[in-house]
Protein backbone atom coordinates (compact mmCIF):
# COMPACT_ATOMS: atom_id res chain seq x y z
CA UNK A 1 0.00 0.00 0.00
CA UNK A 2 1.19 3.14 -1.32
CA UNK A 3 2.02 6.03 1.48
CA UNK A 4 -1.04 8.45 1.40
CA UNK A 5 -0.41 12.34 1.78
CA UNK A 6 -3.53 14.06 3.74
CA UNK A 7 -2.43 17.30 2.66
CA UNK A 8 0.14 19.43 1.33
CA UNK A 9 1.88 19.62 4.66
CA UNK A 10 2.51 15.54 4.65
CA UNK A 11 4.16 15.75 0.65
CA UNK A 12 6.18 18.56 1.97
CA UNK A 13 7.62 17.04 5.24
CA UNK A 14 8.21 13.77 2.97
CA UNK A 15 10.34 15.80 0.09
CA UNK A 16 12.33 17.40 3.25
CA UNK A 17 13.36 13.62 4.66
CA UNK A 18 14.33 12.92 1.20
CA UNK A 19 16.30 16.37 0.38
CA UNK A 20 13.94 17.49 -1.89
CA UNK A 21 12.67 20.94 -0.25
CA UNK A 22 15.07 24.10 0.65
CA UNK A 23 14.17 26.49 3.42
CA UNK A 24 15.16 30.29 2.74
CA UNK A 25 14.83 31.57 5.73
CA UNK A 26 16.33 35.34 4.73
CA UNK A 27 14.06 37.89 3.68
CA UNK A 28 13.27 37.77 0.19
CA UNK A 29 11.66 40.66 -2.07
CA UNK A 30 8.84 39.16 -3.93
CA UNK A 31 9.90 40.12 -7.06
CA UNK A 32 12.00 39.18 -8.19
CA UNK A 33 13.21 36.20 -6.14
CA UNK A 34 10.14 33.96 -6.01
CA UNK A 35 9.82 33.52 -9.66
CA UNK A 36 13.28 33.09 -10.17
CA UNK A 37 14.12 30.60 -7.41
CA UNK A 38 11.32 28.59 -9.50
CA UNK A 39 13.34 28.85 -12.51
CA UNK A 40 16.60 28.04 -11.38
CA UNK A 41 14.92 25.01 -9.08
CA UNK A 42 13.25 23.59 -11.94
CA UNK A 43 16.16 23.60 -14.31
CA UNK A 44 18.48 21.48 -12.03
CA UNK A 45 18.49 17.82 -12.50
CA UNK A 46 16.36 16.15 -9.17
CA UNK A 47 15.31 20.13 -8.13
CA UNK A 48 14.04 20.04 -4.66
CA UNK A 49 10.75 22.46 -3.50
CA UNK A 50 11.88 25.56 -2.09
CA UNK A 51 10.16 27.56 0.53
CA UNK A 52 10.38 31.03 1.26
CA UNK A 53 9.47 31.55 4.92
CA UNK A 54 10.23 35.50 4.74
CA UNK A 55 8.93 37.98 1.76
CA UNK A 56 9.12 41.13 2.50
CA UNK A 57 5.46 42.76 3.65
CA UNK A 58 3.96 39.60 3.70
CA UNK A 59 3.10 37.39 7.03
CA UNK A 60 2.77 33.83 4.97
CA UNK A 61 5.03 31.88 3.49
CA UNK A 62 5.24 30.60 -0.50
CA UNK A 63 6.51 26.90 -1.69
CA UNK A 64 7.60 26.96 -5.29
CA UNK A 65 8.37 23.77 -7.14
CA UNK A 66 6.81 21.55 -4.87
CA UNK A 67 5.97 18.95 -8.32
CA UNK A 68 9.42 20.18 -10.20
CA UNK A 69 11.56 17.28 -10.41
CA UNK A 70 11.08 13.51 -11.67
CA UNK A 71 12.61 12.89 -7.55
CA UNK A 72 9.63 15.06 -6.24
CA UNK A 73 7.37 13.46 -8.68
CA UNK A 74 8.05 10.28 -7.37
CA UNK A 75 7.59 11.03 -4.21
CA UNK A 76 3.93 12.27 -4.82
CA UNK A 77 3.69 8.46 -5.89
CA UNK A 78 5.33 7.71 -2.43
CA UNK A 79 8.13 5.47 -5.06
CA UNK A 80 11.56 5.97 -4.60
CA UNK A 81 12.94 9.14 -5.50
CA UNK A 82 15.05 7.68 -8.24
CA UNK A 83 12.77 5.79 -10.10
CA UNK A 84 12.98 5.79 -13.49
CA UNK A 85 10.36 8.07 -15.46
CA UNK A 86 8.56 4.71 -17.28
CA UNK A 87 8.48 2.93 -14.19
CA UNK A 88 6.63 6.13 -12.79
CA UNK A 89 4.40 5.83 -15.69
CA UNK A 90 3.39 2.12 -15.52
CA UNK A 91 3.10 2.38 -11.96
CA UNK A 92 0.27 5.59 -12.76
CA UNK A 93 -1.45 3.32 -14.77
CA UNK A 94 -1.70 0.16 -12.54
CA UNK A 95 -3.30 3.23 -10.11
CA UNK A 96 -5.34 4.54 -12.95
CA UNK A 97 -7.21 1.42 -12.98
CA UNK A 98 -8.55 1.38 -9.19
CA UNK A 99 -11.05 4.62 -10.26
CA UNK A 100 -13.36 5.33 -8.98
CA UNK A 101 -12.44 5.71 -5.44
CA UNK A 102 -15.32 8.02 -4.39
CA UNK A 103 -13.82 10.24 -1.51
CA UNK A 104 -14.75 10.76 2.34
CA UNK A 105 -17.12 13.95 2.76
CA UNK A 106 -16.06 15.87 5.95
CA UNK A 107 -18.19 17.59 8.21
CA UNK A 108 -16.88 21.22 8.67
CA UNK A 109 -15.60 20.82 11.92
CA UNK A 110 -13.25 18.17 10.52
CA UNK A 111 -11.78 20.24 7.61
CA UNK A 112 -8.76 21.95 7.98
CA UNK A 113 -9.30 24.28 5.36
CA UNK A 114 -12.07 25.77 7.73
CA UNK A 115 -9.55 27.02 10.14
CA UNK A 116 -9.99 30.85 9.22
CA UNK A 117 -13.42 32.54 7.47
CA UNK A 118 -13.11 35.50 6.02
CA UNK A 119 -16.39 37.59 4.66
CA UNK A 120 -15.72 40.66 4.82
CA UNK A 121 -13.09 43.57 3.96
CA UNK A 122 -11.78 40.49 1.67
CA UNK A 123 -7.62 41.31 0.93
CA UNK A 124 -6.10 38.44 -0.95
CA UNK A 125 -2.93 40.25 -0.07
CA UNK A 126 -3.70 39.29 3.63
CA UNK A 127 -3.97 36.09 2.96
CA UNK A 128 -1.74 35.20 -0.01
CA UNK A 129 2.04 36.50 -0.50
CA UNK A 130 1.08 37.34 -4.33
CA UNK A 131 4.54 38.03 -6.76
CA UNK A 132 4.72 38.49 -10.30
CA UNK A 133 5.64 34.97 -11.89
CA UNK A 134 7.60 36.94 -15.43
CA UNK A 135 8.76 40.21 -15.37
CA UNK A 136 5.71 40.77 -18.63
CA UNK A 137 3.03 39.30 -16.88
CA UNK A 138 0.49 41.88 -16.59
CA UNK A 139 0.04 41.29 -12.35
CA UNK A 140 0.00 38.33 -9.84
CA UNK A 141 -0.96 35.25 -10.77
CA UNK A 142 -2.26 32.05 -9.44
CA UNK A 143 -0.49 29.74 -11.34
CA UNK A 144 -1.27 26.15 -9.32
CA UNK A 145 -4.92 26.77 -8.19
CA UNK A 146 -7.58 23.89 -8.73
CA UNK A 147 -10.53 25.56 -9.56
CA UNK A 148 -14.03 23.66 -8.73
CA UNK A 149 -17.27 23.99 -10.62
CA UNK A 150 -20.34 22.10 -11.16
CA UNK A 151 -22.72 21.60 -13.90
CA UNK A 152 -25.42 23.98 -13.82
CA UNK A 153 -27.84 21.98 -15.39
CA UNK A 154 -27.09 19.45 -12.30
CA UNK A 155 -25.49 21.22 -9.65
CA UNK A 156 -25.86 17.96 -7.52
CA UNK A 157 -24.44 15.57 -10.04
CA UNK A 158 -20.93 14.77 -8.64
CA UNK A 159 -19.53 13.15 -11.66
CA UNK A 160 -19.81 16.17 -13.82
CA UNK A 161 -18.21 18.25 -10.59
CA UNK A 162 -14.84 20.13 -12.41
CA UNK A 163 -11.26 20.08 -10.61
CA UNK A 164 -9.59 22.09 -13.01
CA UNK A 165 -6.28 24.26 -13.43
CA UNK A 166 -6.64 27.16 -15.06
CA UNK A 167 -4.80 30.94 -15.07
CA UNK A 168 -5.86 33.24 -12.52
CA UNK A 169 -4.56 36.87 -12.17
CA UNK A 170 -5.48 39.20 -9.45
CA UNK A 171 -7.31 42.29 -10.32
CA UNK A 172 -8.33 43.68 -7.08
CA UNK A 173 -8.01 42.58 -3.19
CA UNK A 174 -11.53 40.28 -3.98
CA UNK A 175 -11.68 39.94 -7.20
CA UNK A 176 -9.71 37.71 -10.10
CA UNK A 177 -9.48 36.96 -13.85
CA UNK A 178 -9.78 33.32 -15.05
CA UNK A 179 -8.98 31.82 -18.38
CA UNK A 180 -11.83 29.62 -19.27
CA UNK A 181 -10.58 28.57 -22.82
CA UNK A 182 -13.67 27.31 -24.91
CA UNK A 183 -12.13 23.56 -24.53
CA UNK A 184 -12.03 23.27 -21.25
CA UNK A 185 -14.83 22.00 -18.92
CA UNK A 186 -15.38 24.79 -17.05
CA UNK A 187 -16.21 26.46 -20.57
CA UNK A 188 -19.31 23.97 -21.02
CA UNK A 189 -20.19 24.91 -17.51
CA UNK A 190 -19.74 28.94 -17.92
CA UNK A 191 -21.75 29.00 -21.57
CA UNK A 192 -24.89 27.06 -19.64
CA UNK A 193 -24.57 29.89 -16.69
CA UNK A 194 -24.10 32.50 -18.91
CA UNK A 195 -27.29 31.60 -21.03
CA UNK A 196 -29.62 32.39 -18.35
CA UNK A 197 -27.09 35.60 -17.41
CA UNK A 198 -26.76 33.34 -13.67
CA UNK A 199 -23.43 33.85 -11.98
CA UNK A 200 -21.23 30.20 -12.02
CA UNK A 201 -20.24 29.64 -8.32
CA UNK A 202 -16.73 28.54 -7.81
CA UNK A 203 -14.31 27.64 -5.52
CA UNK A 204 -10.00 28.30 -5.90
CA UNK A 205 -8.39 26.38 -3.55
CA UNK A 206 -4.97 26.50 -3.11
CA UNK A 207 -2.37 24.24 -1.58
CA UNK A 208 -3.77 21.22 -2.09
CA UNK A 209 -2.95 17.35 -1.80
CA UNK A 210 0.01 16.83 -4.47
CA UNK A 211 -2.39 14.27 -6.12
CA UNK A 212 -5.44 16.80 -6.41
CA UNK A 213 -3.53 19.29 -7.86
CA UNK A 214 -1.79 16.48 -10.15
CA UNK A 215 -5.34 15.72 -10.69
CA UNK A 216 -6.80 19.13 -11.90
CA UNK A 217 -4.15 19.30 -14.42
CA UNK A 218 -4.87 16.35 -16.04
CA UNK A 219 -7.26 15.83 -18.94
CA UNK A 220 -10.35 13.38 -17.95
CA UNK A 221 -13.39 12.98 -18.94
CA UNK A 222 -16.62 15.67 -18.58
CA UNK A 223 -18.52 12.70 -16.46
CA UNK A 224 -15.18 11.62 -14.46
CA UNK A 225 -14.49 12.85 -11.29
CA UNK A 226 -10.98 13.91 -10.33
CA UNK A 227 -11.54 13.28 -7.07
CA UNK A 228 -12.32 9.86 -8.08
CA UNK A 229 -9.57 9.57 -9.34
CA UNK A 230 -7.22 10.97 -6.72
CA UNK A 231 -8.68 7.93 -4.42
CA UNK A 232 -7.65 5.45 -7.28
CA UNK A 233 -3.77 7.35 -7.60
CA UNK A 234 -3.74 6.82 -3.57
CA UNK A 235 -3.84 3.27 -4.33
CA UNK A 236 -7.33 2.69 -3.16
CA UNK A 237 -7.11 5.41 -0.12
CA UNK A 238 -9.87 8.20 -0.76
CA UNK A 239 -9.06 11.61 -0.72
CA UNK A 240 -10.89 13.98 2.01
CA UNK A 241 -13.35 16.67 0.82
CA UNK A 242 -15.98 18.75 2.57
CA UNK A 243 -18.27 21.21 0.96
CA UNK A 244 -17.98 24.98 0.30
CA UNK A 245 -19.73 27.52 2.54
CA UNK A 246 -21.87 29.31 0.07
CA UNK A 247 -22.66 26.51 -1.94
CA UNK A 248 -23.20 22.62 -0.85
CA UNK A 249 -22.53 21.36 -4.34
CA UNK A 250 -18.94 23.17 -4.43
CA UNK A 251 -16.42 20.08 -2.84
CA UNK A 252 -13.27 21.16 -2.59
CA UNK A 253 -10.32 19.02 -0.52
CA UNK A 254 -11.05 19.30 2.80
CA UNK A 255 -7.13 20.08 4.19
CA UNK A 256 -6.54 22.22 1.99
CA UNK A 257 -4.19 25.79 2.65
CA UNK A 258 -6.74 28.51 1.06
CA UNK A 259 -10.27 28.02 -0.32
CA UNK A 260 -11.40 31.52 -2.24
CA UNK A 261 -15.08 31.13 -2.61
CA UNK A 262 -17.18 33.32 -4.89
CA UNK A 263 -18.85 33.19 -8.54
CA UNK A 264 -18.18 34.38 -12.25
CA UNK A 265 -19.46 37.21 -12.96
CA UNK A 266 -22.17 36.98 -16.14
CA UNK A 267 -21.34 37.89 -19.23
CA UNK A 268 -18.42 40.48 -18.59
CA UNK A 269 -14.90 40.04 -19.91
CA UNK A 270 -12.32 42.56 -18.98
CA UNK A 271 -8.69 42.68 -19.60
CA UNK A 272 -6.37 39.84 -18.87
CA UNK A 273 -3.18 38.96 -19.16
CA UNK A 274 -0.33 38.64 -20.96
CA UNK A 275 1.28 35.71 -18.98
CA UNK A 276 4.41 33.85 -19.58
CA UNK A 277 2.47 30.32 -20.58
CA UNK A 278 3.97 26.77 -20.66
CA UNK A 279 4.99 26.46 -24.78
CA UNK A 280 7.90 29.44 -23.32
CA UNK A 281 6.25 32.47 -24.87
CA UNK A 282 3.74 34.93 -23.87
CA UNK A 283 0.38 34.65 -24.47
CA UNK A 284 -1.33 38.08 -24.71
CA UNK A 285 -3.96 40.53 -22.90
CA UNK A 286 -7.28 39.30 -24.46
CA UNK A 287 -10.93 40.15 -22.52
CA UNK A 288 -12.32 37.23 -20.28
CA UNK A 289 -14.26 36.41 -17.35
CA UNK A 290 -13.76 37.60 -13.88
CA UNK A 291 -14.54 36.19 -10.47
CA UNK A 292 -15.84 37.85 -7.55
CA UNK A 293 -14.16 36.59 -4.40
CA UNK A 294 -17.14 36.47 -1.56
CA UNK A 295 -15.26 34.26 1.22
CA UNK A 296 -12.35 32.81 2.14
CA UNK A 297 -11.64 29.71 4.47
CA UNK A 298 -7.88 28.88 4.99
CA UNK A 299 -5.65 27.47 7.57
CA UNK A 300 -3.55 28.32 10.33
CA UNK A 301 -0.53 30.29 9.15
CA UNK A 302 -1.91 29.21 4.81
CA UNK A 303 1.32 28.23 2.97
CA UNK A 304 0.86 30.32 -0.39
CA UNK A 305 1.72 27.15 -3.03
CA UNK A 306 2.56 28.35 -6.65
CA UNK A 307 4.85 27.61 -9.67
CA UNK A 308 6.61 28.93 -12.30
CA UNK A 309 6.20 28.26 -15.71
CA UNK A 310 8.48 29.72 -18.54
CA UNK A 311 11.17 28.33 -21.18
CA UNK A 312 10.86 24.33 -20.96
CA UNK A 313 11.64 22.65 -18.70
CA UNK A 314 9.66 24.01 -15.45
CA UNK A 315 7.84 22.63 -13.04
CA UNK A 316 4.64 22.80 -15.02
CA UNK A 317 5.93 20.56 -17.45
CA UNK A 318 6.94 17.78 -14.89
CA UNK A 319 3.37 18.53 -13.59
CA UNK A 320 1.23 17.86 -17.15
CA UNK A 321 4.16 15.10 -18.07
CA UNK A 322 2.25 11.89 -17.03
CA UNK A 323 -0.41 13.07 -16.25
CA UNK A 324 -1.33 14.21 -19.93
CA UNK A 325 0.57 10.44 -21.04
CA UNK A 326 -1.63 8.23 -18.71
CA UNK A 327 -5.67 9.20 -19.95
CA UNK A 328 -3.75 9.15 -23.62
CA UNK A 329 -2.60 5.46 -23.43
CA UNK A 330 -5.55 4.62 -21.92
CA UNK A 331 -7.41 5.96 -24.50
CA UNK A 332 -5.40 4.34 -27.56
CA UNK A 333 -4.79 0.79 -25.88
CA UNK A 334 -8.79 0.50 -25.85
CA UNK A 335 -8.78 -0.12 -29.70
CA UNK A 336 -5.08 -1.14 -30.08
CA UNK A 337 -3.78 -3.39 -27.45
CA UNK A 338 -0.85 -3.67 -29.34
CA UNK A 339 0.82 -0.10 -27.99
CA UNK A 340 3.12 -0.31 -25.01
CA UNK A 341 3.68 3.20 -24.00
CA UNK A 342 2.79 6.85 -24.36
CA UNK A 343 4.99 9.59 -23.84
CA UNK A 344 3.03 13.03 -23.91
CA UNK A 345 5.32 14.87 -21.90
CA UNK A 346 6.82 17.44 -24.71
CA UNK A 347 4.21 21.20 -23.95
CA UNK A 348 1.28 18.98 -22.90
CA UNK A 349 1.22 16.68 -25.62
CA UNK A 350 1.86 18.75 -28.45
CA UNK A 351 4.73 16.39 -29.21
CA UNK A 352 3.88 12.83 -28.31
CA UNK A 353 5.66 9.72 -28.83
CA UNK A 354 3.86 6.01 -28.67
CA UNK A 355 5.50 3.02 -28.91
CA UNK A 356 3.47 0.18 -30.83
CA UNK A 357 4.39 -3.71 -32.13
CA UNK A 358 2.74 -3.25 -35.39
CA UNK A 359 0.73 -6.41 -36.31
CA UNK A 360 0.31 -5.47 -40.40
CA UNK A 361 1.46 -2.74 -42.68
CA UNK A 362 0.21 0.48 -41.54
CA UNK A 363 -0.88 -0.15 -38.06
CA UNK A 364 1.22 2.27 -36.58
CA UNK A 365 -0.28 4.70 -38.48
CA UNK A 366 -3.63 4.36 -37.83
CA UNK A 367 -3.28 4.07 -34.42
CA UNK A 368 -1.32 7.70 -35.01
CA UNK A 369 -4.91 8.84 -35.90
CA UNK A 370 -6.65 7.38 -33.37
CA UNK A 371 -4.52 9.91 -31.19
CA UNK A 372 -4.88 12.44 -32.73
CA UNK A 373 -8.68 12.13 -32.57
CA UNK A 374 -8.70 11.93 -29.00
CA UNK A 375 -10.18 14.59 -26.73
CA UNK A 376 -6.48 15.64 -25.36
CA UNK A 377 -5.18 14.14 -28.83
CA UNK A 378 -6.81 16.26 -31.17
CA UNK A 379 -6.25 20.14 -30.17
CA UNK A 380 -2.87 19.54 -28.86
CA UNK A 381 -0.68 16.93 -30.52
CA UNK A 382 0.79 17.93 -33.42
CA UNK A 383 3.96 16.30 -33.85
CA UNK A 384 3.51 12.51 -33.41
CA UNK A 385 6.81 9.54 -33.16
CA UNK A 386 5.85 6.16 -34.04
CA UNK A 387 8.02 3.72 -32.25
CA UNK A 388 8.81 -0.15 -31.90
CA UNK A 389 7.42 -1.85 -28.99
CA UNK A 390 11.06 -1.99 -28.21
CA UNK A 391 12.25 1.06 -27.89
CA UNK A 392 11.49 3.17 -24.23
CA UNK A 393 9.77 6.73 -25.46
CA UNK A 394 10.50 7.98 -22.40
CA UNK A 395 14.90 7.95 -23.62
CA UNK A 396 14.95 10.13 -25.93
CA UNK A 397 18.23 8.31 -27.13
CA UNK A 398 16.45 5.70 -28.13
CA UNK A 399 13.68 7.48 -30.04
CA UNK A 400 16.11 9.42 -31.97
CA UNK A 401 17.88 6.07 -33.00
CA UNK A 402 14.29 5.29 -34.12
CA UNK A 403 14.03 8.13 -36.17
CA UNK A 404 17.75 7.75 -38.09
CA UNK A 405 17.49 4.40 -38.90
CA UNK A 406 13.73 3.39 -39.14
CA UNK A 407 12.34 6.42 -41.24
CA UNK A 408 12.43 6.97 -44.51
CA UNK A 409 10.71 10.11 -45.05
CA UNK A 410 8.91 9.51 -48.37
CA UNK A 411 6.72 7.24 -47.22
CA UNK A 412 7.17 7.41 -43.54
CA UNK A 413 6.46 11.23 -42.78
CA UNK A 414 2.65 12.04 -43.00
CA UNK A 415 1.37 15.71 -43.15
CA UNK A 416 -2.93 16.41 -42.26
CA UNK A 417 -3.80 20.21 -43.39
CA UNK A 418 -6.01 22.52 -41.56
CA UNK A 419 -6.15 20.43 -38.45
CA UNK A 420 -7.25 21.29 -34.68
CA UNK A 421 -4.79 22.62 -32.70
CA UNK A 422 -3.83 24.72 -29.53
CA UNK A 423 -4.15 28.39 -29.63
CA UNK A 424 -1.21 29.03 -26.96
CA UNK A 425 0.98 27.30 -29.46
CA UNK A 426 2.43 30.22 -31.28
CA UNK A 427 3.08 27.91 -34.92
CA UNK A 428 -0.87 27.12 -34.99
CA UNK A 429 -2.41 29.56 -37.68
CA UNK A 430 -5.00 30.98 -37.14
CA UNK A 431 -4.86 30.14 -34.11
CA UNK A 432 -5.92 26.97 -33.24
CA UNK A 433 -5.25 25.59 -36.50
CA UNK A 434 -2.13 23.65 -37.30
CA UNK A 435 -1.00 21.09 -39.83
CA UNK A 436 -0.31 17.39 -37.73
CA UNK A 437 2.74 15.83 -38.91
CA UNK A 438 3.32 11.92 -37.86
CA UNK A 439 6.33 10.06 -38.26
CA UNK A 440 6.28 6.30 -38.52
CA UNK A 441 9.68 5.18 -37.12
CA UNK A 442 8.31 1.74 -36.47
CA UNK A 443 9.68 -1.66 -38.65
CA UNK A 444 7.54 -2.50 -41.89
CA UNK A 445 5.53 -5.34 -41.33
CA UNK A 446 3.58 -7.09 -44.26
CA UNK A 447 2.28 -6.19 -46.47
CA UNK A 448 4.11 -3.02 -45.91
CA UNK A 449 7.82 -4.10 -48.04
CA UNK A 450 11.03 -4.31 -46.04
CA UNK A 451 13.47 -4.52 -48.82
CA UNK A 452 16.28 -4.32 -45.93
CA UNK A 453 15.60 -6.28 -43.34
CA UNK A 454 18.29 -6.15 -40.55
CA UNK A 455 19.15 -8.25 -37.71
CA UNK A 456 19.22 -6.22 -34.65
CA UNK A 457 22.41 -6.06 -31.99
CA UNK A 458 21.68 -7.72 -28.98
CA UNK A 459 23.15 -6.84 -25.77
CA UNK A 460 26.14 -9.34 -24.86
CA UNK A 461 25.39 -12.01 -22.44
CA UNK A 462 26.37 -10.66 -18.95
CA UNK A 463 25.90 -7.43 -19.77
CA UNK A 464 23.62 -7.27 -16.40
CA UNK A 465 25.98 -8.70 -14.53
CA UNK A 466 28.71 -6.59 -15.33
CA UNK A 467 26.73 -3.61 -15.06
CA UNK A 468 26.39 -4.65 -11.39
CA UNK A 469 30.04 -5.50 -10.94
CA UNK A 470 30.98 -1.89 -12.21
CA UNK A 471 28.35 -0.23 -10.30
CA UNK A 472 29.64 -1.80 -7.18
CA UNK A 473 33.06 -0.90 -8.07
CA UNK A 474 32.16 2.74 -8.24
CA UNK A 475 30.24 2.51 -5.15
CA UNK A 476 33.15 1.35 -3.63
CA UNK A 477 35.38 4.48 -4.61
CA UNK A 478 32.38 6.37 -3.39
CA UNK A 479 33.00 5.25 -0.12
CA UNK B 1 0.13 57.53 -10.69
CA UNK B 2 0.35 56.63 -14.10
CA UNK B 3 -0.45 53.08 -15.86
CA UNK B 4 2.82 51.96 -17.23
CA UNK B 5 1.23 49.73 -20.03
CA UNK B 6 -1.88 52.55 -21.39
CA UNK B 7 -0.80 55.67 -19.49
CA UNK B 8 -4.59 56.38 -18.12
CA UNK B 9 -4.77 56.99 -14.26
CA UNK B 10 -3.95 54.53 -11.68
CA UNK B 11 -4.67 53.78 -8.41
CA UNK B 12 -3.37 52.23 -5.24
CA UNK B 13 -4.97 48.55 -4.89
CA UNK B 14 -3.12 47.74 -1.17
CA UNK B 15 -0.76 48.00 1.00
CA UNK B 16 1.89 45.55 2.42
CA UNK B 17 0.02 43.73 5.39
CA UNK B 18 3.20 43.79 7.13
CA UNK B 19 5.31 47.19 7.64
CA UNK B 20 5.03 50.27 5.54
CA UNK B 21 7.34 49.06 2.56
CA UNK B 22 4.97 48.76 -0.69
CA UNK B 23 1.87 49.44 -1.74
CA UNK B 24 0.15 47.46 -5.31
CA UNK B 25 -1.09 49.63 -7.85
CA UNK B 26 -3.35 49.10 -10.17
CA UNK B 27 -5.13 50.60 -13.80
CA UNK B 28 -8.78 50.72 -13.82
CA UNK B 29 -8.19 50.80 -17.78
CA UNK B 30 -6.23 48.35 -18.55
CA UNK B 31 -5.89 46.17 -15.00
CA UNK B 32 -1.99 46.53 -15.22
CA UNK B 33 -0.77 45.69 -11.42
CA UNK B 34 2.44 46.51 -10.51
CA UNK B 35 4.50 47.00 -7.17
CA UNK B 36 6.15 50.09 -5.78
CA UNK B 37 9.41 48.29 -5.27
CA UNK B 38 9.10 47.29 -9.40
CA UNK B 39 10.45 49.67 -12.00
CA UNK B 40 7.70 47.95 -14.96
CA UNK B 41 9.09 48.46 -18.20
CA UNK B 42 6.36 47.31 -20.84
CA UNK B 43 7.24 45.97 -24.24
CA UNK B 44 6.09 48.05 -26.77
CA UNK B 45 4.14 44.67 -27.93
CA UNK B 46 2.08 44.82 -24.28
CA UNK B 47 1.43 48.24 -24.71
CA UNK B 48 -2.74 49.20 -24.62
CA UNK B 49 -5.17 52.06 -24.87
CA UNK B 50 -8.68 51.97 -24.98
CA UNK B 51 -9.01 51.63 -28.62
CA UNK B 52 -6.67 48.31 -28.65
CA UNK B 53 -8.74 47.20 -25.62
CA UNK B 54 -11.79 47.24 -27.92
CA UNK B 55 -10.12 44.99 -30.29
CA UNK B 56 -9.07 42.79 -27.74
CA UNK B 57 -9.78 38.88 -28.61
CA UNK B 58 -12.65 37.81 -26.29
CA UNK B 59 -12.33 34.35 -24.74
CA UNK B 60 -14.92 32.62 -24.54
CA UNK B 61 -17.27 34.33 -26.96
CA UNK B 62 -20.36 35.28 -24.60
CA UNK B 63 -23.04 33.09 -25.69
CA UNK B 64 -26.50 34.28 -26.89
CA UNK B 65 -29.26 34.52 -23.63
CA UNK B 66 -31.61 31.97 -23.45
ZN1 LIG C 1 -3.52 50.81 -17.82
Amino acid sequence: MARVYKDLREFLAALEEEGQLVRVKDEVMPEPDIGAAGRAASRMTDGPAVLFENIKGYKGTVVTNAHGSWANHALMMSMPKDTPTKEQFVELNRRWDKFPVPPNVLSREEALCKQNTITEDINLFEVLPLYRINEQDGGFFLSKASVVSYDPDVPDDFDKLNVGTYRIQVKDKDRVGIQALPMHDIAIQLAKAERKNEPLPIAITLGNNPLVTFMASTPVGYAQNEYEFVGALQDGVPTDIVAADTDPNLLVPAHCEVVLEGYIIPRARVVEGPFGEFPGSYSGARLQCEVQITRITHRDNPIFENLYLGMPWTEIDYLMALNTSVPLYKQLKTDFPEVQAVNAMYTHGIGTIVSIKPRYGGHAKGAAMRLLSTPHGMPYTKILIMVDDFVDPFNLEQVMWALTTRVLPSKDVTMIENAAGMPLDPSSYPAGMTTKLIIDATTPVAPEPNPRPVELLKDPVDTEKWNGIIRDMLKQMEA
Amino acid sequence: MECPRCGSAARVMVKSPVGDVWEVYVCETCWYSWRSTETPVIIDKFKLDPAKIGELGVIPAVPPLD
